[in-house]
């Protein structure tokens, strides 16, 4: 049986009230991981400052304030401040400042470089609901060959133990790819001695303009049957992951995605704008957008669309917004995806694991 | 409890009212807890008058006061009790 809270929030996300948000501060990142989806990244522009697209400038402090009221007055309870990294955007404290003053669940996604004893000070303060911590290698020389980014390890052992040292709720969260198919232990170790929990993402997200250089990092198919069977590792992006069997994200009906420059998304993979903050109020952009219409339809259909085409669904984590920017089609399935249920159902099969169940034709 | 007692919101409780219950989230502790619709009303006034509230009560509910009273402020009691809210001082 559900507990009360996820009834409440399915109610929610059936009523369209959004609960879920990320606003992504800046482009900009001080690491340069090679598997990055940020094009800016690749294109080595603007490591140090928010850079902004061509054309537009980023949001303001102002505007940033703005649009947390926005976000409050719609009911939005979980605020994630991404980027880029967003330690590196020059307002980052008022900006988490002005997101506590408005009682938000603050998730700070962040590669943990920038965190010393003051900063790690300041993040106690904030008191954030969590911090997910970006670390994907076991030592220094396989994390930055990935990062490009030497001594950058080092800082981030450093500063997970200034975290839990101070008491904060943190995740590491490390995308698997090839440079780490031997360290998986090892990663997992780092946590554990820490107290804190790892989850490994096997995922890799193409470029935001569309290019499949990131997937070329992908790790093998026995390092992932390796990874599913294991038994102390935890898959998934964070812990606020779906499993399988539930089909429908709340894309378009419980999420929304804040741009640097205030473009509106449905959500961080799903990268065409349903409006911009400078020309809309964000309750317009919520309640008027065709875009989110039609990915409200194709989030619905989601479910029928895996049952049919999808023979390892019931093992299948489906990406409505991975779909479009791959294909143009939210609703095909995609490689990747497809790759990871087999992978997984032998996993499963292996262990003599019940299968996970599956509720089929569930609505969103 | 004593008269005029006033209280302050923790700030590290994130909060938000979503379909008519309040859902709290206590950052430091990882706790999450649901509020029915009355306790929901407490809390988004909790930082005025109680006597307004508990008279707000009655009258929406048609309950006894003294009943609306009890319930409030063991309510309140309880949110002082799981730190979420603060009791002003003086």
């Amino acid at each position: 049986m559900d507990s009360p809270l996820t009834e409440l929030f399915d109610r929610a996300i059936r009523a369209h009230h959004p609960l879920f948000a990320s606003l992504e501060l800046t482009y900009a990142c001080n690491l340069a991981c090679q598997f990055c989806y940020n094009p800016v990244q690749r294109l080595n522009q603007h490591r140090s400052l928010p850079p902004g697209e061509a054309g537009s400038t980023p949001l303001s402090f102002e505007e940033i304030q703005d649009l947390f009221d926005q976000l409050r007055s719609m009911g939005v309870l979980y605020l994630t401040l991404t980027g880029g990294e967003p330690l590196v955007h020059p307002r980052f404290w008022d900006i988490a400042a002005a997101a506590k003053e408005r009682s938000f669940a603050i998730r700070l996604f962040t590669n943990g470089t920038l965190i010393d004893a003051g900063a790690a000070d300041r993040l106690a303060d904030l008191a954030p609901y969590c911090v997910e911590f970006s670390i994907h290698g076991a030592c220094a020389a396989s994390a930055e060959a990935l990062n490009q980014t030497p001594g950058s390890h080092q800082a981030q052992l450093r500063a997970l133990e200034l975290l839990k040292n101070r008491g904060l709720r943190v995740f590491i969260k490390c995308v698997v790819t090839k440079l780490v198919e031997n360290e998986l232990e090892d990663i997992h170790a780092i946590g554990e001695r820490l107290g804190i929990p790892v989850y490994f993402d096997p995922v890799l997200t193409p470029s935001d303009d569309g290019q499949a250089y990131p997937l070329e990092m992908a790790a093998s198919d026995e390092t992932l049957q390796k990874l599913y069977r294991s038994k102390k590792l935890n898959v998934g992006n964070s812990p606020f992951q779906r499993e399988p069997g539930q089909y429908n994200c709340s894309v378009g009906t419980g999420t929304l995605h804040v741009t640097p420059v205030g473009d509106v998304q449905p959500c961080v993979q799903w990268k065409q704008a349903i409006g911009n903050l400078r020309e809309k109020t964000l309750r317009e952009i919520w309640g008027g957008s065709d875009l989110l219409r039609k990915v409200r339809e194709a989030s619905l259909a989601a479910p029928v669309m895996l049952l049919e085409k999808v023979e390892d669904h019931a093992f299948c984590m489906h990406c409505p917004g991975l779909s479009q920017l791959r294909s143009g089609d939210p609703l095909r399935p995609d490689e990747q995806y497809i790759r990871l249920a087999r992978i997984r159902r032998e996993a499963t099969q292996e262990l003599g694991r019940y299968p996970p169940p599956t509720r089929d034709g569930e609505q969103g | 409890m004593a008269e005029a007692q006033r209280f302050r919101k923790n700030p590290n409780v994130s909060w938000r009212t979503i379909e008519g219950q309040a859902v709290l989230i206590f950052n430091k502790e990882g706790e999450i807890q649901v509020l029915n619709e009355v306790g929901t009303y407490i809390w988004e006034h909790a930082e005025e008058d109680l006597e307004e509230t508990i008279r707000a009560i009655v009258t929406t509910y048609s309950i006894p006061p003294e009943e609306a009273r009890r319930d409030a402020e063991e309510f309140v009691q309880s949110l002082l009790a799981s730190g979420a809210l603060k009791a002003e001082e003086g």
